[in-house]
């Protein structure tokens, strides 16, 4: 490190001196400039600035924009805004604002009303942000707060929108709820502010940025006393864009109404491009009690019911498909050539594999059958044979094809995969090599299999089209306030069935067979319009459980009843809508499953035949509110 | 390879001068941020002794940049210049989010924010190549486009995050320096005219929120309600200081927030309203000591290596100053650009002590080299 540092070339030091001192006289120059300013701002205007400061009575004001509106197919509004009274506080000097709040409590009492605090009087706040202390209050505290605001100082009511859904509970597990916005939503991104209204689930939520509009601000000045005196600035807020579903509310209805008092889910489906028609969960919630804040207790309540009135079960709730899955081992079997359409296979009733026998669900045997009598009367002893003969991981080939086994990428959050079991699929996840009494559960849609009511409806929509598989979606267009197409979201194919005409042919007159043949197990999904294809199903829930669900199940005991199914769709010659529908717990598919399928089909083809005039859309705006927000009366 | 040597001569002629301006600036700017009295939640630390805290590990940095001699150092320039790009990268991909702006490397309870080590990382890197293609003659652009490239890395990578004023800064001191080095007359011409021709495009890429603020600084009075709101109450804030100040603790726009990022880019206003024109006099007066201080480094010492990072360091500070103190006087747009040792600010505090002890390490050992 001792060497000598010489300068081979290029400047010296010295020469620098020369750009150095003029640097110096420069920044001394920038610093002077910056030192007048001072001076200018604290001693010349210091005394006028000072004043300013002292009754600085300048206040922001935020203005929520209105939601956009969410709408059914035909126009119809599902989810609308309707103003909500908050009372608000705005800071004003010199006043303690627990005092404050205590003065309304007991203004309050006087016309014995309750306080009731949505939140804790914030610690600090912003000076120059107004509090809220209350939101959607009733008209007996809107009175009381505005007869009694000289008391009550910064104190004044504020009218902002709030959602409201008009059929909220059985629209409930599509369009979700909204909410404010949380802390994490606000650490994310720079586009929310404190007090925002944003989707909490549903459609709500992954279309927020359209549904959201455009917040607005007031920059206002107030007087001693908090009242406003006038306005220094304004921007108005931008209404959001509105969802367009393809969802028909009417059918939605039919099929909420069709469950009764059982709970389940059901899709219907446009098999020729995938659009949702009719969706239902049950039991569900009124996403109205979230809008104007939910109470511990009662989000306690939703969370702890058993029946899980918070998930769509027909993305989340996933289903051992039942004999509604023999639609794809008889596609396989024809497919893979293991047998022909006339190979007859004999049923006595059981199946016997090693030292075990598989029952099939008929103890007496169906006798010799071939597949479309296996079909129709859904013999189990001959899908045993054929799911044995085509192995398992020909079975989730074909499986797979139908989409099974992973998410459909509907647009809403918390779409559950199903389960294709394989062998590989079984070594990973449970370290066990495969048995084949397994390929025997799983040929019949029991043993690992899991599907969503959704996934079921897919893959019956691909064989009713022909073979192709569309990916289901819920939302049409979304549309600027005024009408305009802002997005068109076109049906997307996911892949083709790619099988035989011949194949496709068998299994659906197998499937009309189902419902209108003497003997099939569909009978009562039958209905006078619609030639209808279909299967029942009905799915063991306990012996394929996770522990900890046979668990639950024991201590709730007395549930433990099949799930029934039923998968169908109509018209046979050219499907225009198909039904996937399961009742939990509610025993078997062509007994408690095929009846509702029957009234969601009823209801289908009896609105076509009603709604042959067009209809005109029509969105009312709730009283109050206008195009850009909400103006108080 | 060496990495230190003891040499007394190092102990016998250190900067007092130096290390004591900038530890009362410091000081200056904790007793600030404790004024601001800003918490980060109920239970966290105050900000002043978090600030404490970087500035603590800040100064083990500079002893650190201190005693390794700056050619030693000058070695591992590209080194230190990939690793900081790695960072920026590290960052722009698995990056911590705050306020919509990916900016930070979670270490566990530290947020470490790279782009602060990239002002200084360009400053050695620029040295580097400058003091490895020395010249007696001005530099033609054809014979920039090296650093150009080395420039605009950077520069992108923080643009993106988004940071601005950052990416702005780190563009600033890197065109001081190559001004400062010398550039031909006639390339600095062209070069300017490509900047402005530019200058239409550029405006296309920045963010909404950026524009306004430029716009609000050409009007402020158009949006009261927006950036135009911070430097009315900045100005007001600062205003109502009055000659001598409000005192400690007494600030009234402080003490009732109604200063935005009052503890950040606008901690000036803070300190102009407690301790008046006299203590903003008296802290203006410690900053421009501080620049002729590191200006005077820079032409005493004995090779070219320790002139340009002397001033590369000393122009960092100063345009940083320069720009803050402009934009709370509503002199200057609004860019988040803080004010350096006083803003609050760990990665800044930590990376400029750092640089400060490269200044250190060049004063001293001009007592050591010989010509």
């Amino acid at each position: 490190m001792e060497k000598q540092y010489k300068l081979r070339n290029g400047p010296g030091p010295a020469e620098f001196r020369q750009k150095l001192n003029i640097i110096m006289v420069l920044a001394s120059l920038a610093l002077l400039v910056l030192t007048v300013r001072l001076w200018h701002l604290q001693v010349i205007k210091g005394d006028e600035l000072k004043q300013r400061s002292e009754n600085n009575a300048v206040r922001f004001r935020k203005i929520q924009p209105l939601r956009g509106l969410v709408m059914d197919r035909n126009g119809r509004v599902i989810a609308e805004n309707r103003p909500s009274f908050d009372v608000l506080y705005m800071p004003t000097k010199g006043i303690d604002p627990e005092a404050l709040v205590q003065k309304i409590k007991d203004i309050y009492k006087t016309r014995s009303v309750d306080y009731s605090s949505d939140q804790p009087f914030p610690k600090s706040f912003k000076s120059y942000l107004p509090v809220r202390l209350e939101k959607n209050v009733g008209m007996e505290k809107v009175a009381l707060v505005e007869t009694n605001s000289v008391d009550l100082p910064g104190v004044y009511v504020d009218v902002a929108p709030i959602r409201l859904y008009q059929d909220g509970e059985f629209l409930a597990p599509i369009i979700g709820y909204t909410g404010e916005v949380s802390k994490e939503e606000l650490e994310k991104s720079e586009e929310y502010t404190f007090g925002d209204i944003t989707g909490k689930s549903g459609i709500e939520k992954v279309y927020d940025t359209y549904i959201r509009g455009r917040r607005g601000n007031e920059l206002i000045e107030v007087n001693a006393r908090g009242k406003v005196i006038k306005s220094l600035g304004r921007i108005d807020p931008v209404a959001g864009s509105n969802v367009v579903l393809t969802i028909d509310l009417d059918l939605q209805k039919a099929a909420w109404e069709a469950f009764g008092s059982l709970s389940g889910a059901a899709v219907a489906m446009d098999p020729r491009d995938g659009s949702i028609l009719a969706m239902v969960s049950l039991p569900s919630y009124d996403p109205n009690v979230f809008n104007s804040g939910i109470t511990r207790d009662e989000w306690l309540k939703l969370l702890k019911n058993p029946l899980n009135p918070l998930s769509n079960k027909a993305i989340s709730g996933q289903y051992p498909p039942g004999s509604t899955y023999k639609l794809i081992v008889a596609a396989a079997a024809l497919e893979e050539r293991v047998v022909k359409p006339e190979t007859r296979i004999n049923c006595n009733g059981s199946f016997q594999l090693g030292n075990r026998v598989y029952h099939c669900w008929n103890k007496h045997g169906h006798g010799s059958v071939n597949l479309h009598r296996a079909l129709v009367q859904s013999c189990d002893v001959y899908f045993y044979t054929v799911g044995k003969m085509l192995g398992v991981d020909t079975i989730a080939k074909y499986a797979k094809r139908f989409g099974l086994g992973d998410v459909t990428g509907i647009e809403l959050a918390h779409e559950k995969k199903g389960i294709v079991p394989t062998k590989d699929w079984k070594l990973a996840r449970m370290k066990e090599p495969w048995q084949l009494g397994e390929t025997i559960s799983i040929s019949i849609g029991q043993g690992f299999n899991l599907a969503t009511p959704l996934q079921l409806a897919q893959a019956y929509g691909a064989l009713a089209n022909g073979g192709t598989l569309w990916k289901p979606h819920l939302v049409k267009r979304v549309e600027l306030s005024d009408g305009t197409v802002e997005k068109e979201f076109l049906p997307e194919k996911k892949g083709e069935l790619a099988f035989s005409r011949r194949t496709i042919d068998v299994i659906s007159r197998g499937l009309w067979a189902v419902v209108n043949e003497p003997g099939g197990t569909g009978a009562r999904a039958r209905i006078p319009n619609a030639d209808v294809c279909g299967k029942t199903g009905t799915s063991q829930v306990v012996s394929l459980s996770k522990d900890a669900r046979i668990r639950r199940l024991k201590k709730l005991s007395a549930i433990h009843k099949d799930h029934a199914l039923f998968a169908c769709y109509a018209p046979m010659k050219s499907p225009e809508i198909v039904v996937a529908v399961i009742a939990e717990n509610a025993g078997g598919g062509g007994a408690v499953a095929a009846p509702i399928a029957r009234q969601i089909l009823n209801a289908y083809f009896e609105g076509k035949q009603k709604s042959k005039a067009p209809q005109v859309a029509v969105y009312p705006l709730p009283a109050g509110v206008s195009a850009n927000g909400v103006t108080p009366e | 390879m060496i990495f230190f040597k003891y040499d007394r001569r190092i102990f016998q002629n250190f900067d007092w001068t130096l290390l004591a301006l900038v530890m009362s600036i410091c000081a200056i700017g904790i007793i600030n941020i404790y004024s601001t009295g800003f918490s980060l939640g109920d239970n966290q630390s105050p900000l002043y002794l978090k600030q404490l805290q970087w500035m603590a590990m800040g100064l083990a940095f500079m002893l650190f940049a201190f005693l390794i001699d700056y050619r030693m150092i000058n070695r591992f320039a590209y080194f230190i210049y990939a690793v900081s790009i790695a960072l920026l990268i590290y960052v722009a991909l698995f990056g911590h989010i705050a306020n919509g702006a990916q900016r930070w490397i979670s270490f566990g309870f530290i947020l470490f924010q790279p782009s602060e080590l990239m002002k200084v990382t360009i400053i050695i890197v620029l040295a580097r190549y400058f003091d490895d293609h020395k010249s007696h003659e001005p530099y033609l652009l054809r014979e920039l486009f090296v650093p150009l490239i080395l420039v605009m890395i950077p520069c992108v990578l923080i643009l993106k995050q988004p940071d601005l004023g950052t990416a702005l800064i780190v563009l600033i001191v890197s065109v001081s320096m190559v001004l400062f080095i010398g550039m031909n007359w006639k390339s600095i011409l062209i070069a300017a005219s490509g900047i402005l021709a530019m200058m239409p495009v550029a405006w296309f890429f920045l963010k909404d929120y950026q524009k306004d603020r430029l716009l609000t600084f050409i009007s402020p009075e158009t949006d009261p309600l927006g950036t135009g709101y911070h430097i009315i109450q900045s100005m007001i804030a600062i205003g109502s200081g009055g000659f001598l100040g409000k005192g400690f603790l007494k600030g009234s726009q402080t003490q009732l927030k109604y200063l935005p990022e009052q503890q950040t880019d606008f901690v000036f206003s803070v300190f102009a309203e407690e301790w008046g024109f006299v203590g903003g006099l008296v802290l203006v007066i410690m900053f421009l000591f501080l620049l002729i201080w590191g200006l005077r480094i820079a032409l005493h010492s004995k090779d070219l290596l320790g002139t340009i990072l002397a001033f590369g360091i000393t122009s960092l500070i100063a345009w940083q100053m320069v720009i803050n103190l402009g934009m709370v006087l509503g002199m200057m747009p609004v860019v988040g650009i803080p004010l350096p040792f006083i803003s609050y600010g760990g990665s800044a505090m930590f990376t400029l002590l750092g640089a400060i002890g490269l200044l250190m390490n060049v004063s001293v050992r001009r007592f050591i080299l010989q010509r």
